[in-house]
């Protein structure tokens, strides 16, 4: 399976936020609530907390849920087959939201976002 | 999730211009005489929002096709990864100039039209003809595949007929038709008496507003008022209590002066000279409307963790006081 994003979703990574989330993580300390990126899609305004920023940063309408679930789990030292689980949950939740879609084969690439 | 604290603005409402070829009853940047930046300087600006990361830049206050280099800014903004949105009277968007927009790259435009009954509008425009000018442009923008918005002040003249403006907006093809509530600044404050409504006026629309925003599907029906609390209607996806002036968006005025809202005149820093981040930052009056005390009667009240006391720009203007209850509040009337 290919998550690939939608195009009408604007977003940015929090500066500073990012490292400080991996500065907690790495201490072991909560960094569950902290935004780590803001989303915005039809007027709404979202954010992803730190695994929700690697999973969603990986998503280029070419990485497989497989290739983004391993990348998650050496990241945060995770077991495999588990991180797969919640990665699929959490493609699954932004999917019926209409943040990505996602495909069986890798289609042709979206536009590119433009942002910065 | 609650927000985090945001590195900078998500959205920087930019009065490029105070010129404006219309004087509308409600305006609330007629009075402001404050100059404009020049053509370099606001491609320093475009660098200084870029460089913060927001996210979406939105020209309006007068009117932003009188600035004579929209295009060329516009086209700056884009290539450095802003989305550019405006907001405008449409009186100067023929055909040709509604390619142009397509070409710079709006995001989206939003065009004003507060009444599907022409005289109506007209009258609250002051302008005759102005109806047809902004539906005029609406098709323009829709064929030349511009996203399209439709931008209404909701007041004396339209709160029981808005279902029309909603019917209308979705013939002309506008994703989303925006209501704005009557706010008494400038020329809104001058007005006030013949265009606001009262507490349970205001009641009344969102009553009717909200479940009609639920079951619309063919456009999207954009509101937002911290007192719809009192409805039960805490909004998902906001992410913010209270107003979102200062907390997710800032207004820079034509003169450079940033503001936390377009309808609260009180400069915190300018654009070019002070430090962006800083001001987000450590601006005192950011803080203070970020972290609102309950005054009157919004101390005993249940809704205040979500309604944070309302819309600070009314209170401010009405009151004189950031932190006094909402004008428009019918709790207790
Ligand atoms: S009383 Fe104050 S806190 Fe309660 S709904 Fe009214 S303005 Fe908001």
């Amino acid at each position: 399976m290919i998550p690939k994003k939608n195009p009408e979703v604007v977003w940015r990574l929090e500066k500073g936020m990012h490292e400080m989330a991996w500065g907690k993580a790495r201490k072991d300390e909560e960094y569950e609530d902290m935004g780590v990126i803001t989303l915005m899609i039809g007027g709404s305004i979202h954010q992803l907390n730190l695994v929700g920023a690697e999973i969603w940063t990986r998503i280029n309408g070419v990485n497989s849920l497989k290739k983004i679930s391993r990348d998650i789990a050496s990241l945060f030292g995770w077991e495999e087959k588990e991180t797969e689980e919640a990665v699929m949950q959490f493609l699954k939740g932004i999917e019926e939201r209409g943040w990505v879609t996602l495909q069986e084969k890798a289609g042709p690439a979206g536009p590119k976002w433009q942002g910065h | 999730m609650n927000l985090s604290h945001l590195s900078s603005p998500v959205t920087v409402n930019w009065g490029i211009t105070a010129r404006c070829n219309f004087e509308c009853s409600h305006c609330f940047s007629r009075l402001d005489i404050s100059p404009e930046l020049s053509g370099e300087e606001a491609l320093r600006v475009v660098d200084i929002l870029a460089g913060h990361n927001v996210m979406f830049v939105n020209y309006g206050t007068g009117e932003p096709l009188l600035r004579e280099d929209l295009f060329p800014l516009t086209e700056y903004a884009v290539s450095c990864g802003l989305k550019a949105t405006m907001n405008s009277n449409g009186s100067l968007i023929s055909r040709e100039t509604a390619g142009r927009i397509r070409r710079a790259g709006f995001h989206s435009v939003g065009i004003s039209i507060d009444s599907a009954d022409a005289k109506t509008h007209d009258a609250f425009r002051r302008m005759q003809g102005s109806f047809d000018m902004a539906v005029g442009a609406a098709r323009f923008l829709k064929e030349e595949g511009v996203p399209l918005s439709i931008s209404s002040v909701i007041c004396r003249v339209n709160h029981r007929d808005f279902p029309a403006l909603v019917s209308m907006a979705k013939g002309l093809g506008a994703h989303t038709i925006d209501l704005h509530n009557f706010k008494c600044s400038g020329m809104g404050g001058l007005n006030r008496e013949n265009f606001d409504l009262s507490p349970p006026e205001w009641k009344a629309f969102y009553e009717a507003a909200i479940p009609m925003r639920r079951a619309e599907k063919g456009i999207e029906i954009a509101f937002d008022d911290p007192i719809m609390s009192l409805l039960g209607e805490e909004e998902s996806g906001k992410l913010v209590a209270g107003s979102v002036c200062g907390k997710l968006s800032l207004y820079i005025r034509p003169d450079g002066e940033i503001t936390p809202c377009g309808f609260i005149p009180v400069p915190i820093g300018h654009i070019l000279k002070d430090d962006l981040g800083k001001v987000w930052n450590e601006s005192r009056l950011l803080a203070h409307l970020r972290g609102k005390a309950a005054a009157g009667k919004c101390a005993g009240c249940g809704k205040f963790s979500s309604c944070l006391g309302g819309c600070p720009a009314r209170s401010y203007a009405v009151h004189g006081a950031y932190d006094a209850p909402d004008p428009h509040c019918w709790a207790d009337e």
